[in-house]
């Protein structure tokens, strides 16, 4: 276990000496956000129904917007023939990404979130059940992210592919986590025990589909 | 996943590493084309041959990053790299990247250690500052860095270890060489330059490119 943790302990110290990024994260969210108000209209009876929906889509977006880049610098620096090489598999190395992504960009966001709900006017009473829910959620869409990050690692336009693979298997998760925030049966609720079993199933297969896609994606690139 | 044991084939583990009728494929074309070797302990081997013949990708198989088409590697001694990519983070001073890739290993990664083998390279003087901010010689100085951390019966695989490295710099690696083999270690370095020389290297030579 003490390679796992000493990969998540290098990529924390590298995303605190690019902790920019966390910060254009952020606003990156607070924007989505803000824009919604302001092409519906200040209409309450309109904006209410429509504020989770609005904080999920925005987390959704700004989480994955980070992702396209996960793997490139370690594959260029080299840093990915070392792993392969270590005690610690590419595996347990997707693992060790995602746990550092979530920590680096999932916790800022949710920290972020209770804010962000003030302003869209969501009762207080919601809080817990939303922010249960999107903890679940947001390390979910980390899965699925670093899967895409795999998949599209080395292809041109990056970006756009991982899109184009992720955001529909990402349907689940959106589904099943508004509907766990809005939910008035508590916070442990039917919606959120799905949304927590699309999590589960993620984390057993995450890793190694990344894996996978890392070593195919290997040899065909380089000389 | 875990390569430190390359196996692929029903022989024994040898105790240096063992190529016998490798054939690498990359794309459509066949780069390696029935190579065998065998090296013991404590031998330095020259890989020279003209660009495109596949010094980078013999080594880049036995460190099992490229699939091996038919014949097998086995090699039972930890193998160390050091590609054309340094393998360290920008972001990150030296002796963090160092510290990471000892951990991830599993080699020792004690303070002293670390500070021993910056010294050997002679890089303790920027070793705490951001990598991006070295130059190209540099950072190829503490990827070299890396050898001195590993256990002293390892298999070293170096591609270009030469590469922008100065006068001082390529004594203090034939050094090195000659020392980890005299230890018990076995080099196996592509290279254009006289490497080693001192250790008097054996050379494998492959054929050029063919189509």
């Amino acid at each position: 276990m003490k390679p796992f943790f000493s990969q998540i302990e290098r990529d924390l110290l590298i995303a605190w000496q690019n902790r920019q990024d966390i910060g254009i994260m952020l606003i990156f969210f607070v924007i989505i956000i803000a824009l919604f108000p302001l092409a519906i209209g200040s209409n309450r009876d309109i904006l209410g129904p429509l504020a989770m929906p609005i904080i999920w889509i925005a987390a959704l977006l700004s989480i994955l917007a980070g992702f396209d880049r996960l793997f490139a610098q370690d594959v260029r620096d080299g840093w990915l023939d070392q792993v392969s090489l270590s005690q610690l598999g590419l595996a347990w190395y997707a693992l060790a990404k995602a746990v550092s992504h979530w920590l680096s960009a999932g916790l800022p966001l949710l920290v972020m979130t209770p804010m962000m709900a003030m302003l869209l006017n969501i009762s207080s009473s919601q809080f817990p059940a939303l922010l249960v829910a999107l903890l679940v959620g947001s390390m979910g869409l980390t899965l699925l992210g670093v899967i895409g990050a795999a998949l599209a690692e080395g292809a041109r336009r990056g970006a756009a592919l991982m899109a184009l693979l992720i955001l529909p298997l990402a349907a689940p998760l959106l589904i099943f986590g508004t509907l766990a925030s809005k939910s008035e049966t508590g916070i442990i609720n039917p919606h959120l025990m799905l949304l927590g079993a699309v999590f589960a199933i993620l984390l057993a297969t995450a890793p190694l589909v990344a894996a996978c896609a890392l070593e195919i994606g290997e040899t065909e690139t380089g000389v | 996943m875990n390569t430190q044991n390359t196996v692929t084939g029903e022989l024994p583990l040898a105790i240096g590493l063992q190529i016998t009728d490798l054939h690498v494929l990359r794309g459509m074309r066949l780069v390696i084309n029935g190579l065998s070797h065998q090296q013991q302990p404590g031998e330095i081997y020259c890989l020279t041959g003209p660009n495109g013949a596949g010094k980078s990708t013999l080594l880049r198989t036995i460190a099992n990053r490229l699939p091996v088409a038919n014949g097998y590697i086995s090699c039972a001694a930890p193998v160390v790299y050091v590609g054309h990519n340094d393998g360290l983070s920008g972001s990150i001073s030296g002796r963090e990247n160092l510290k990471g890739w000892a951990k991830i290993n599993g080699f020792s990664c004690l303070a002293a250690e670390i500070d021993k083998a910056l010294a050997s390279f002679a890089v303790t003087g920027f070793a705490d500052k951001a990598t991006h901010r070295l130059s190209r010689g540099q950072r190829r100085r503490l990827a070299l860095t890396r050898l001195c951390l590993a256990p002293a019966n390892s298999l070293w695989l170096l591609d270009e270890p030469n590469a922008s490295l100065d006068q001082a710099s390529n004594a203090i690696l034939d050094e090195a060489v000659i020392d980890h083999a005299d230890r018990g270690g076995m080099i196996l370095a592509a290279t254009h330059s006289d490497f080693a020389a001192a250790g008097s290297p054996q050379f494998i030579t492959l054929p050029g490119w063919c189509e």
